[in-house]
């Protein structure tokens, strides 16, 4: 059956506000990766300690920076999240969607593992990337399930 | 209309409703397993923090713990060490401070400051925390101080020390700031960052942590103190060579000898620092400052 026009309407704003957040504050954190010197605006009180945090070895996964994965995965989102692309009657689209936010919430699970068990330290700006996340993940998989039947 | 054209109109509109229930039925199922997934990671996530919060999470569970018995032992050696014992070690063989002549006071709170700023991974650094400790122990005290080693992949690895990260000192005569700012372990980036310097340090570091105070070939390295803006010392007093290989309870047990290197070392840069104390605080404690052997070293520290 196809979906076509049929995607709530609110469905797109609930899904490009936490898209564009996410991808701006993952456009900085990789600014500072790459930037030499460069300093995140972030308070050192102990446990929140951004830096601690985005230079630790946590903060690759094979041999990727972190940063830079969040911001593929938001440019990732940024498409599968557009009017267009909830209309797809491609059903393969909106499993790709869903596969792809179930992973970065997966992925968001282990790195505040990783905060509050390896580092013990906090990151502010991305404890904000973390929660867009799961923001992100709720409004999909509710989006997906109001969906009118994929073929 | 026929009545069979009837029938089949009446059947279509029968398979329209049985497949609308059924997609809405779909639809609520759908429904409960998304909102059982987004629930579910909500709990994940606070179970993680919830966790992480009441363990203090494994890592600062190891650094907030009460000083371990060797730290313990270490630090109840070095207050106690002998007054002769300090008294025959005099200056031993170290270097004396930088005198700051003619510098605003570098004070907190109404008393005079003294400033450490180090990191764990220094070698160095280790070095110079063990009459740092002993000589602050004269006028105040310390606590949860821990114990920690130098780098393993440093020069002079794993040399045994103590860590001013997460410990307090409190003192009627002085404040004490202690930071290290990065610890012992490699990160992506060199040595994972620990604690921040402050502007005021910064300032500190930058001013009296170069020429003309220290030669150019050595501006800016680590350890560095800085005693009320009286004092300063750039680097170590002894070299970390004296305690390599050996573990706190012989580096402690070697202070008896007044003769020994260690003790030389490590007792003779605590006299010189705590007569560098004596003159921030202005000869307070006098138990402490008119000690005939203190005393001595503060006329010599004057005189120069």
């Amino acid at each position: 059956m196809s979906s076509v026009g049929a995607s709530p309407r609110w469905l797109w704003p609930a899904c490009v506000v936490p898209t564009v957040a996410g991808f701006a504050i993952s456009g900085y954190l990789t600014w500072a990766h790459f930037r030499e010197g460069a300093v995140l605006a972030c308070p050192e009180t102990g446990v929140i300690n951004c830096q601690k945090v985005t230079s630790s070895p946590q903060s690759y996964l094979f041999g990727v920076p972190v940063a830079v994965l969040g911001l593929l995965f938001f440019a990732a989102m940024l498409v599968l999240t557009f009017p267009p692309a909830w209309r797809s009657p491609n059903p393969l689209v909106h499993r790709a969607r869903l596969l792809t936010v179930s992973a970065g919430v997966l992925f968001v699970i282990y790195l505040v593992y990783a905060e509050v068990f390896v580092l013990d330290a906090i990151c502010l700006w991305c404890t904000a990337v973390h929660a867009l996340t799961v923001v992100l993940f709720a409004v999909i998989s509710v989006g997906t399930a109001v969906l009118p039947d994929q073929g | 209309m026929s009545a069979s054209g009837s029938r089949e109109q009446a059947a279509r509109n029968r398979q329209q409703k049985l497949e609308a229930v059924q997609a809405s039925q779909r639809q609520r199922r759908r429904l409960v397993v998304a909102g059982g997934a987004v629930a579910g990671v909500a709990v994940l996530i606070a179970i993680v923090i919830g966790v992480g919060l009441a363990t203090g999470g494994t890592h600062r569970k190891q650094a907030a713990a009460p000083p371990s018995g060797a730290a313990t032992a270490a630090l109840a050696q070095l207050a106690g060490m002998p007054a002769a014992t300090l008294v025959a070690i005099g200056v031993g063989d170290v270097e004396n401070p930088v005198v700051l002549a003619d510098q605003p006071a570098l004070t907190e709170a109404g008393k005079p400051l003294a400033v450490y700023i180090g990191a764990e991974y220094c070698p160095f650094c280790a070095a110079q925390r063990w009459p740092v400790v002993q000589a602050l122990s004269r006028f105040g005290t310390w606590s949860n101080l821990a114990a920690t080693t130098s780098a393993a992949d440093d020069s002079f690895p794993n040399t045994p020390t103590f860590s001013f990260h997460g410990a307090t000192y409190t003192s009627d005569y002085l404040a004490f700031q202690g930071v290290e700012t990065e610890t012992n372990k490699r990160g992506a980036k060199g040595y994972q960052p620990l604690d921040a310097v402050t502007d005021a340090q910064a300032k500190l570091l930058e001013t009296y942590n170069a020429p003309p105070y220290v030669p150019k070939e050595s501006a800016g390295t680590i350890p560095f103190l800085d005693f009320g803006n009286r004092f300063a010392v750039s680097g170590s007093s002894f070299s970390p060579q004296l305690l390599q290989g050996k573990t706190m309870q012989q580096i402690t047990a070697a202070l008896a000898d007044p003769k020994s290197p260690i003790a030389r070392g490590i007792g003779g840069a605590s006299n010189m620092l705590t007569a560098a104390i004596c003159e921030m605080t202005n000869g307070k404690p006098v138990n402490v400052c008119d000690a005939a052997d203190i005393s001595a070293i503060r006329g010599h520290l004057r005189d120069k």
